[in-house]
């Protein structure tokens, strides 16, 4: 402590230099985290929104709500074990629709449950949907960009049914394209215009994409054994399966899992090369007595102490800079994962002065005295 | 009288190129409290390698060191370190502080490491730097000192514990020759006042008459003249 401090008090300059790239780096780890997760968010915000638990989905559907159909029947038998109030239908389908009178097509996802459900996202401008005014809709606040607004009617391409815009609705996406929230009616109305499968006639009703189900392990596993012929999925692999989002996610993982390893060669070779041109004064300090170990010591801390202040700074930048991304650069950085990339880079540059430390205890003090004399 | 420095027997050979060259050969020294031996000999004769070896710093390839006493073959590393700190002061030929420490900083450095509690540590350290004129620049860095000073400085880093021994190797070489005087004269004086043994490596033959005795390293041994 003694000597990482007084030598960091000494060599300001150089040591802001070291800082600053240390920050930078330390900025783009996280950065690019925040990213990652805001594109995972915004894939399948909707989902991720859900207080659902688990999925009841049709066998063989792959986890995919697009995949699946599930019958009335099943929804009243999932009701019987689970309980009324922690199941809802859920219908997805991602469709085209224009807006009445405009040619432009909108890439949008359709998702249907009762107007009342606890499914249904919380309302940020406008007013909610209800049995009592059939045909209105909600929708993402993303689409106010392309001219949508309350009152504004919206036509499904492949049905042909009108909605009007009651309210809009935030961070609600599917495969990242906007959400349009229908009532049950209208969902009904959809699936029976749009040919409804051979099950659905079986079925002799509407038919769902999945069961949305509030459940702890327990129920999960009574649902499961209750309802054979169908799935129980877990969100996060629902979540997994959304078009896309596995791929997705993969390779940004690749990308911060390079930019880790990247940073912290960048880190342990700077601190090596810094560590190098000390050669000669930790001779001296070893012949005098040091041991080797509090030498080593120093050094590491000394890495600590640079990188948590960078990193301290570069999350208030990361902050700054989340304030002032356009929506349409999705953005996320939970508590819980800043906490974790904090920890991974500190980790990261404690494992890059590594090889500095090991320098220091090859040093010998009779090489430094040689060379300090020479 | 008690001989805080014995070297005995000590031989040293290194390996070069496959051949061995003897540099020491069965070397034997005693240095009593309170005196200044120096040591002289051509370059190349071994003079530096004979004070690592006494120093702590470098394994003979046989014989026997004793520091106040105590044998150093056969340590561990942290006790050789120990040793270095407590019973031993270097000085050496030059570069020999450390750039980011004040000087009053570079004596506590060696104080804190020794474990000596902060207000003795303070204590000492203002009095060895009034006692060698550093009083006034004890918040200096190492780079704004002349060259006198910074000698001046490490013999005074190099008596902040108490050492036994203290090891100079050519001090002087890059001070004028009144600076030199200066230097080895303050060594001369603590080694008595404070009763250390002190070996001092040199080329300068004008502070010879403030040493106790004078030896000459030749074929590996240290002789009289
Ligand atoms: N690590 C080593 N490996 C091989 N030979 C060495 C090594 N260190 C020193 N020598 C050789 O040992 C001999 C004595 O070296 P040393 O440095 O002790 O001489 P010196 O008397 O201090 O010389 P100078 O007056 O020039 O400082 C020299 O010939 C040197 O080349
Ligand atoms: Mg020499």
């Amino acid at each position: 402590m003694y000597l990482a401090i007084r030598e960091m008090r000494f060599a300001k300059v150089r040591y802001s230099l070291i800082a600053a790239i240390i920050l930078l780096v330390a900025f783009l780890v996280l950065f690019v985290t925040g990213l990652a997760r805001g594109l995972a968010y915004d894939n399948a915000a909707s989902i991720q929104n859900m207080d659902a638990t688990h999925f009841i989905m049709e066998k063989g559907s792959n986890h995919r709500f697009t995949r699946s159909e599930v019958g009335e029947s099943l929804l009243y038998r999932a009701s019987a074990s689970a309980g009324e109030e922690n199941v809802e239908p859920l219908g997805v389908k991602m469709t085209t629709v224009t807006a009445d009178g405009t040619a432009q097509k909108l890439d949008v996802t359709l998702l249907g449950m009762r107007a009342n459900s606890w499914l249904m996202p919380a309302v940020t401008e406008g007013k909610a949907i209800s049995p009592q005014a059939p045909g209105e809709v909600l929708v993402d606040r993303k689409l106010k960009d392309t001219g949508i607004g309350l009152g504004t009617v919206i036509v499904d391409q492949a049905s042909g049914l009108k909605w009007t815009v009651a309210g809009f609705v935030s961070q609600e996406s599917f495969s990242h394209s906007p959400a349009v929230f229908l009532g049950e009616d209208q969902w009904a109305q959809l699936q029976r215009k749009s040919a409804a499968g051979p099950k659905a006639e079986a079925a002799g009703g509407t038919t769902y994409s999945a069961i949305a189900v509030k459940a702890n392990k327990t129920l999960a596993n009574k649902l499961a054994a209750a309802l054979p012929a169908a799935e129980i999925v877990t969100k996060s692999d629902a979540v997994s399966a959304i078009p896309g989002y596995k791929e997705e996610q993969g390779s940004l993982w690749m990308m911060i899992v390079f930019l880790f390893v990247i940073a912290s060669f960048v880190l342990a070779v700077f601190f090596y090369v810094v560590t190098i041109q000390k050669t000669s004064q930790f001779g001296i300090l070893k012949a005098i007595g040091t041991r080797t170990a509090y030498l080593a010591r120093s050094v590491a801390l000394q890495v600590l102490l640079l990188s948590t202040a960078s990193l301290i700074v570069s999350v208030l930048l990361v902050r700054a800079m989340e304030a002032v991304l356009p929506d349409g650069m999705p953005f996320q950085l939970q508590l819980s994962t800043l906490a974790l990339t904090c920890a991974a880079f500190i980790l990261m540059s404690l494992a890059g002065s590594l090889l500095s430390v090991w320098k220091v205890t090859r040093i010998d003090a009779l090489d430094a005295i040689g060379r300090a004399a020479a | 009288m008690r001989h805080r420095l014995i070297l005995r027997n000590v031989t040293h050979a290194f390996e070069d190129g496959g051949q061995r060259r003897m540099i020491l050969d069965a070397l034997n020294l005693q240095v009593a409290e309170g005196e200044l031996v120096a040591v002289m000999g051509p370059s190349g004769s071994g003079k530096s390698t004979f004070l690592s070896i006494a120093g702590a710093l470098l394994e003979p390839t046989s014989g026997e060191v004793l520091l106040d006493g105590e044998a150093i073959a056969g340590q561990y590393k942290q006790a050789l370190s120990d040793m270095r700190l407590r019973k031993l002061g270097f000085i050496f030929q030059s570069a020999n502080l450390i750039p980011y420490l004040k000087v009053r900083e570079q004596l506590m450095l060696v104080a804190k490491l020794g474990g000596m509690d902060k207000t003795n540590a303070t204590e000492r350290a203002r009095e060895l730097l009034r006692e060698l004129g550093l009083d006034h620049r004890r918040n200096a860095y190492p780079d704004k000192l002349s060259g006198g000073e910074r000698q001046r400085v490490a013999i005074a880093r190099a008596l902040m514990n108490d050492p036994a021994v203290l090891l100079a190797d050519e001090p002087t070489a890059s001070l004028d020759a009144s600076r030199g005087m200066d230097v080895v004269r303050m060594l001369a004086e603590e080694a008595k006042e404070r009763g250390k043994s002190a070996v001092l490596v040199t080329h300068d033959e004008r502070v010879l008459p403030l040493c106790d005795r004078v030896l000459y390293l030749e074929n590996g041994c240290l002789l009289e003249k």
